[in-house]
């Protein structure tokens, strides 16, 4: 069967997830395998989460924040962009290609932006191919 | 190359009776409507455009002002009532001003003084020679009658001396209008020095002059086509009683009363019918004001119909009282056709509206040649 | 915790969902799971007898988790938390899918579109299992009320709120009131003063006794939340106030662009090429000459001067066009015989009067000039000694489709407004974001364009996005009367999806403390423990993913409820 990459998608509430609905007011199309869970800001990010999404089956995870100096809650981006720094380096060291993990800004007026980031993403996913990791993983202490 | 804008260009406009041409926004829906606005020679909203700016050399040398016939549909559906019709009409007024190289048109158009001024002159003077100089050469009046009991008009005014005044207006005239349209020809085709025309071409498309001037093909196109008949009848008695009077004043001008079927009788008859009527839908037209054509009128198309208008009726009294022997009468008659006559061919024909009879097939011939137009090779 | 008792409910949002998502589909391929009471689909879930489908269900189905798939949350997550709380549940045990704007209206598969649905619905199903009940909180307000920008939309809301007896601190950056408004000489479509209008309000704002102006101010960091805040402000530089207030105002205004950065204008390089607020002062001084004290014969009016071209501005400045006319009858009235070009890219007249005003104005013997915005940029040139003229205007003249030069004596530019250089500074100390172009952005853009996501920080005027006078007034009382409402409340409805310290899992490291930006978060030596402040707390939930321990709970995006989101938003894309 012909390989299509799941794309699990966190964005935060004030600005990419206005700018995911704006995409959509406009009416721009994009590829229909992003699943988008919608957090308060990308500083909520948490490994497990990625990690979560990769074990669920995804092929590629995206977050997406606010730029730089507009995060509605002063600087969530910044601690976001550290983090995923740190879990880019993790999730490499567990053999996950580094291009299935992405961090991209995406503002409130970037319907536009969005919508092209997924189709981009998506065609790299596409060029990757299915994600080695699918079901091997587990999250122990989430079980609780 | 860029052109300079020339915004005094509109005070000038003003004068020929352009109005407020800002209504004018550009939506092109004139052009659209026009039947007569065709690819490569679109008017009337690229004309307005250029009125507007102020762009005097594109303006002089285009054609199309004369390629439309004012039916009035531009004018009718014009969101803005800009009325472009109109706008085309006066454009065609400062075209003629600036075709003619006296300077008379544009004072005939811009001011009513120097027109009636005129009109006056010349019809002082063609009274006087019936008065003076005619009588020093041995012409005078008479009130003794010929066999059949008509009016001796040419005791008084001999063919052979009005023939030979006929032929030095014509000449005149003629001149003026050749001169002019040579003027024309120079600006629509030679001015913009881009393109050039063989004279193969010339010699080809020349038919067309001729099929324009006698049948005005162009005119039919205006949906209108009652008007295009009236206009056809003014037309054609105004040429037949022109080329009579001219060429053959010996034949026309006789003291003999022929009979009624004679072509002398029945020739003069059509051409006065076809005058009156052309005259009455025209008059009738500018007082009603329900043709949108009709609706504006410039000082220069009330004295034309007004002129012509009097000259016909002088010219049918002139016929009644001669065949009834009221020799006075046809004398007095006779005086006042001609000091009407005389101005109104002199003034309208090269330096007004009249003159648009040249201008109008000329303008389709010269189209024509722009459409055959080839670019022209550098000098090198 | 109660056994989860599930009720679905699919919109179509008329044929907005239904074209593209098979709603039949998404009901019946979710109404067998477990907890899953009832899936249903509706034409309008919004709609009054949607609501009451949900309020109904809730009591004879006895639902106690309640899920929607509709629109995004952004727009009706309100709505159905309100139709919850009717019913008598708790708003926050109620999940939102967003099966329109990030579904139905971005994709043109519709089995993929209808799969996507399926699996946010199954996500929404997995998540509510782990909602929690919310109690409301609220704090008191302070009656006071700081307005930042002292201009024509700042002083009416300063009036507006000080009518009802209220304190007010107006603070100006300017050593004066009025703002752009006092600079003009007339305003259009009537033509009428704008001195007489700014004037009276400048004497009345000054003369109220419940204003507090200070003048050559700045603000600082603005501290605390809605009903709450404090802030130091710096009066002349060093004089430092200490005020409190409950609401703020944010009317800082636009300031003109500087066409030096458009090279084709020459401005400031070429004699008598003059921006829009220039020329008002010469109006304003009653006397229009050039630079060497003569009339101008010809006058050319450029619009759309760092306007709607992505070099400079994308945007319309919308009070231009208006204004370039306006100018039309002030020109004509000081030279009659002058030639007055309006050189514009797009004619716009919006506004009540506008339409007409436009049409009145063509009739005054002016030259309208049509050029490219976007690629045909009029080129302005000092003229020669031939030319008999100041300037030379080149440009390739659209309507007419020809290449024109326009001799002229003076130029006036049509400058766009655009955002304060310190625009950022402020936005960044009462807490906002700003838009694309730099301006205020709004909580909704259509049904909230006052207020911001902010609690009891309000925007008005130009700051917002350009507008003329009667706008910015509107949106000034509409401000004034929204922070009237809270004051009359005299309490207001706070955050509640705080975030929340397990005080036996925290093991004392104070990371939460350095990363929350609100200071929220302090460490009690006594308990060993950190606790969360929860009137400061906005519900980032930055501490509670760089707690190490995972002893701070983020209410309503806890871990196990997005964990839980997240095994469900690949049921049928990904199955093993």
């Amino acid at each position: 069967m012909e390989f299509r990459p799941t794309l699990v998608a966190f964005l935060c509430n004030w600005c990419s997830y206005t700018g995911a609905d704006l995409a959509g007011t406009s009416r721009l199309h994009y590829a229909p395998n992003i699943r988008i869970i919608r957090i308060m800001c990308s500083g909520r990010i948490e490994p497990t989460f990625v990690l979560k999404a990769f074990q669920q089956g995804a092929d590629g995870v995206l977050i997406c924040g606010c730029h730089p100096g507009d995060c509605h809650y002063q600087e969530g981006n910044y601690k976001c962009l550290r983090r995923y720094k740190l879990i880019q380096k993790y999730t490499q060291q567990m053999g996950i290609e580094k291009e299935r993990l992405r961090l991209e800004w995406i503002s409130a007026s970037e319907g536009k932006q969005f919508a092209e980031l997924v189709n981009d993403m998506t065609k790299t996913l596409l060029q990757v191919g299915p994600s080695k990791v699918k079901g091997t993983l587990e999250v122990e202490h989430l079980k609780k | 190359m860029s052109v300079r804008l020339q915004p005094e260009l509109r005070n000038q406009l003003i004068q020929f009776g352009i109005g407020d041409w800002n209504a004018c926004y550009h939506c092109g829906t004139c052009t659209a409507i026009c039947p007569l606005s065709e690819k490569g020679f679109l008017f009337p909203r690229n004309k307005i455009r250029l009125m507007q700016m102020g762009v005097k050399d594109e303006l002089e040398t285009s054609v199309e002002p004369w390629l439309c016939y004012y039916c009035g549909d531009c004018t009718k559906s014009c969101p803005r009532d800009a009325n472009p019709g109109e706008l085309m009409m006066s454009l065609r007024r400062y075209l003629t001003s600036k075709y003619d190289w006296t300077g008379l048109s544009r004072k005939f158009y811009t001011s009513g003084v120097w027109e009636l001024g005129f009109i006056l002159v010349f019809a002082a003077l063609v009274v006087i020679a019936f008065l003076f100089l005619l009588p020093a050469y041995g012409f005078k009046f008479t009130t003794e009658l010929t066999a059949q009991g008509g009016v001796q008009v040419n005791a008084f005014a001999p063919w052979e001396y009005i023939e030979i005044f006929d032929w030095s207006m014509a000449a005149v005239v003629a001149l003026l209008l050749i001169s002019n349209i040579l003027r024309m020809y120079y600006k629509i085709i030679w001015k913009d020095g881009k393109t050039t025309v063989s004279i193969w071409t010339h010699i080809r498309e020349f038919w067309l002059l001729i099929y324009n001037f006698v049948v005005q093909p162009r005119f039919s196109k205006c949906e209108d086509k009652n008007y295009w008949l009236s206009h056809w009848f003014l037309m054609s008695g105004y040429t037949i009683m022109f080329i009579v009077i001219v060429v053959y004043l010996e034949w026309f001008q006789t003291d003999e009363i022929l009979p009624f079927w004679h072509p002398q009788r029945t020739l003069g008859y059509y051409a006065t019918f076809g005058l009156l009527f052309g005259l009455f839908v025209a008059i009738i037209g500018r007082i009603r004001k329900k043709r949108i054509k009709f609706q504006f009128s410039h000082v220069s198309d009330w004295l034309f119909l007004i002129m012509l208008t009097l000259t016909v009726i002088t010219g049918i009294l002139i016929h009644i009282f001669r065949i009834n022997g009221m020799a006075w009468a046809t004398y007095i008659s006779y005086i006042a056709h001609m000091a009407i006559l005389v101005p109104m061919i002199l003034i309208e024909v090269p330096f007004s509206k009249w003159s648009h009879l040249a201008y109008r097939p000329f303008a389709v011939y010269f189209q024509q040649l722009k459409k055959h137009a080839v670019p022209r090779k550098s000098n090198q | 915790m109660e056994e989860p008792r599930i009720g679905v409910y699919i919109c179509w949002c008329g044929t907005n969902i239904a074209k593209m998502v098979d709603v039949e589909a998404v009901a019946s391929e979710v109404s067998s799971m477990p907890h899953v009471v009832l899936a249903k689909n509706y034409k309008y879930m919004c709609s009054d007898p949607g609501q009451e489908l949900i309020i109904k269900d809730i009591k004879v189905h006895n639902l106690n988790r309640v899920i929607v798939a509709a629109c995004s949350p952004r727009i009706h997550e309100l709505t159905f938390r309100t139709a919850c709380e009717k019913a008598g549940i708790n708003p926050y045990l109620f999940e939102m899918a967003n099966i329109r704007e990030q579904d139905s209206w971005v994709h043109t598969d519709r089995s993929e579109a209808t799969k996507k649905a399926i699996d946010l619905v199954i996500a929404a199903i997995r998540r509510v299992r782990f909602h929690e009940a919310l109690e409301k909180r609220s704090v008191s307000v302070n009656p006071a009320t700081l307005v930042i920008g002292g201009g024509i939309a700042g002083m009416t809301a300063s009036l507006e709120i000080a009518a009802s007896g209220k304190q007010v601190y107006l603070v100006e950056k300017a050593d004066h009131l009025g703002g752009m408004v006092a600079q003009l000489d007339l305003t259009f479509p009537h033509l009428s003063s704008a001195q007489q209008i700014i004037h009276p309000l400048i004497q009345r704002v000054k003369n109220n006794p419940n204003i507090k102006v200070f003048l050559n101010t700045q603000i600082q960091q603005v501290h605390g939340y809605i009903g709450n805040f404090n802030t130091t402000i710096l009066q002349n530089g060093n004089e430092s106030v200490e005020i409190e207030f409950g609401n703020i105002i944010a009317a800082v205004g636009l300031k003109p662009f500087d066409p030096v950065v458009i090279p084709e204008y020459g401005y400031k390089k070429i004699p008598d090429v003059v921006t829009s607020v220039e020329f008002e002062q010469m109006l304003l001084s009653g006397l229009i000459q050039t630079s060497e004290g003569k009339d101008p014969r010809n006058v050319a009016i450029i619009h759309c001067v760092g306007s709607r071209n992505k070099k400079f501005h994308e945007y319309c400045s919308r009070v231009c066009c208006m204004t370039a006319l306006k100018y039309v009858h002030q020109i004509r009235a000081a030279l009659p015989d002058a030639n007055i070009f309006e050189v514009y890219a797009d004619m716009r007249a919006y506004g009540k009067g506008h339409e007409e005003f436009y049409a009145h104005t063509t009739h005054k013997q002016i030259i309208f000039l049509m050029f490219d915005q976007q690629t045909g940029l009029p080129r302005i040139r000092k003229a020669g000694a031939a030319d008999k003229c100041n300037i030379i205007i080149e440009m390739d003249e659209l309507l007419s489709g020809i290449s024109i030069e326009v001799p002229v004596d003076m130029v006036v530019l049509m400058t766009n407004m655009e955002a304060h250089d310190d625009v950022k500074e402020v936005v960044r100390s009462i807490g906002v974001s700003l838009c694309g172009n730099q301006f205020f952005i709004e909580k909704h853009p259509k049904l909230d364009p006052v207020a911001t996501t902010t609690g009891g920080v309000y925007i008005v005027g130009g700051c917002q996005g350009p507008k003329d006078i009667p706008d910015s007034v509107s949106q000034a009382r509409a401000a004034a009367a929204r922070i009237l409402a809270t004051i009359a409340q005299e309490s207001v409805p706070v955050e509640v999806t705080t975030a929340q310290v397990n005080e036996l899992l925290c093991c004392g490291c104070q990371t939460c403390v350095r990363v929350c930006p609100y200071s929220a978060v302090s460490y009690d030596e006594s308990k060993k423990s950190s606790v969360v402040n929860e009137v400061l707390c906005k519900g980032c939930g930055t501490c509670g993913a760089a707690c190490p321990a995972g002893a701070i709970k983020c209410k309503h995006f806890t871990d196990s409820q997005i964990l839980a989101e997240i095994e469900g938003i690949m049921s049928l894309s990904y199955k093993y």
